[in-house]
């Protein structure tokens, strides 16, 4: 047997005793005088991620309680190990583990504030972006204006939700203790994006919300038009301008 | 290129990065956590660029798994390259543990096999990284609460004999020398006694807990008596080396770890006086 595979079974039956919480792996001398040992990595092992999953939903954490979020943690847990090189990735399907478990699913739209809470740290270090001006935008030509492609800040999270749980997320985000009443069903696109070093966000909706999907996927502005007039806008040209003038206050287009 | 670096740090950490910037803190050097700044952009990366104009930096990671047995990770490996370019450290360190297999991370600094076959498994995997980087790899001993039964060698011996066959560096986290002695009952100065002090290039110091029969790393409280007799030991075998302060939990105000340091160039200028960098 080489050094290596030797080596990989030792360790093998190390991570699968860690995984089942097994306390007697019978690789370790000593394992079984009850002293500490292996049970200090069984006990870091949880406790390690389930600190991880706190970190990256801390408003899921508030709205659920401790104990809730515990047993979810600890489900989660056991069901999706960790194949990440750093920790501040893991528990990046949490919400849809969330969405398939009646156990854990106090309310469906718990799992519109976890994706609230997921997007909220992937904008927060996500790749910097220059948020385009208006002075960008002087020194156009009218005839280039149709084929021009707004590029969107790297850090724009856009997330289409069920439910409208922003203003819960807003409130539990200032004050853990805030309370909360079930939240309106209202499909609608949620925006999270970094336009320098704070994160923000807003919804959008309707027609705004499906420009905005059709400029992600490299729509040219004339086509926006088109689709702003397919929607019955009477004056297309003046509505485009009037989200373009927005976006650009808000910080969401890039520059070049 | 970077400015040579020894005397005193700490560990950078996010909750102190406004007196960084603020004024000028009496440390010679920050340690950062590589994983923390291997993010795309945002305010983990423009306050490191912002605080290494002022001070030098050395880089140390948690998920090398050097001694792991799944190949190495080159995606990894190329970011952390990328980031030396960027922070241009003094040096690079990791820990001699591996942190899980079969493509799963357990995200712990998981004690190694002391054996032959074990640091056949090593040597070839530090000269890969060592090449990579292009600097000797600096690794620091873990804590640890269990001991192989396959064990052929004590901890000591085993990485000075790594250090003979690779060239690696070390990083001697004194504290875990000291939790792991009282764990498996061996003389912590026996660990010292055999590091070869050229290779010594950094020293970590840092809490723990204690449980009465066993001590838990737990880098959440302050440097205990006990470590910091078995510092004053360490450098009085091994000479002046870069010193710092480890704390990763419960952090204090900067101005506590501060004080915690002073102790430590005390106790150095008590070994050695005064040991500025010579240029």
């Amino acid at each position: 047997m080489s050094a290596t595979s030797w080596l990989g079974e030792q360790q093998r039956r190390c991570q699968q005793a860690i995984l089942d919480g097994d306390p007697l792996p019978g690789l370790f001398a000593d394992e079984d005088c009850g002293n500490g040992g292996f049970g200090i990595y069984l006990q870091a092992y949880r406790a390690r991620l389930s600190a991880a999953l706190r970190d990256n939903y801390p408003v899921l954490l508030r709205a659920l309680g401790d104990d809730a979020f515990a047993a979810l943690a600890n489900a989660y847990i056991a069901s999706k190990p960790s194949r990440f090189r750093s920790i501040r990735w893991f528990g990046d399907a949490l919400s849809d583990f969330l969405a398939s478990s009646a156990e854990h699913l106090v309310h469906p739209s718990l799992v519109d504030l976890a994706r609230m809470d997921w997007a909220t740290r992937a904008a927060f270090d996500a790749a910097d972006g220059e948020p385009l001006t208006v002075g960008d935008l002087a020194g156009l030509r009218a005839a280039d204006w149709p084929q021009l492609r707004f590029r969107l800040l790297p850090s724009l999270q856009m997330l289409r939700l069920d439910w409208q749980v922003e203003p819960i997320w807003k409130a539990l985000d200032a004050d853990p203790l805030a309370s909360s009443s079930e939240p309106p069903h209202e499909p609608h696109l949620l925006l999270v994006w970094r336009p320098q070093l704070e994160c923000h966000w807003r919804s959008a909706a309707g027609l705004e919300a499906d420009v905005l999907e059709a400029l992600a996927k490299g729509a040219t502005f004339a086509a926006c038009c088109e689709l702003i007039a397919e929607s019955g806008e009477a004056e297309p040209a003046v509505t485009a301008a009037g989200f373009l003038q927005r976006w650009i206050a808000d910080g969401l287009l890039a520059r070049e | 290129m970077h400015e040579p670096v020894c005397g005193f740090g700490i560990g950078l950490r996010s909750e102190h990065y406004r007196d960084f910037i603020a004024t000028p803190q009496r440390v010679d050097w920050l340690e950062l956590i590589s994983e923390n700044y291997l993010v795309a952009g945002g305010k983990p990366i423009h306050h490191l660029d912002r605080i290494r104009r002022d001070y030098p930096m050395v880089m140390h990671g948690v998920s090398l798994s050097i001694g792991g047995s799944d190949p190495l990770d080159r995606t990894y490996l190329q970011q952390l390259r990328d980031l030396t370019e960027r922070i241009q450290p003094a040096w690079v360190s990791d820990h001699l543990c591996w942190t899980g297999t079969s493509s799963l991370n357990l995200h712990d600094l998981l004690p190694l096999p002391y054996t032959e076959a074990c640091l056949r498994h090593l040597e070839p995997r530090v000269q890969q990284v060592q090449e990579f980087l292009g600097r000797p790899l600096v690794l620091e001993n873990v804590s640890s609460y269990v001991r192989f039964r396959a064990d052929e060698m004590s901890e000591w011996e085993f990485i000075a004999e790594l250090v003979r066959r690779t060239g690696c560096e070390l990083l001697l986290d004194v504290n875990n020398v000291y939790v792991s002695s009282v764990n498996h009952g061996f003389v912590a100065q026996s660990f010292i006694d055999a590091m070869p002090a050229a290779a010594v290039r950094q020293i970590h110091l840092a809490g723990h807990e204690d449980h009465g029969a066993y001590l838990i790393d737990t880098h959440d409280q302050p440097v205990c008596d006990a470590v910091w007799d078995l510092y004053a030991y360490t450098i009085g075998r091994l000479g002046p080396v870069a010193t710092m302060i480890e704390r990763d939990d419960d952090i204090p105000p900067l101005e506590s770890l501060l004080a915690e340091l002073d102790r430590a160039r005390r106790v150095s200028s008590t070994a050695h006086g005064d040991t500025r960098c010579a240029a």
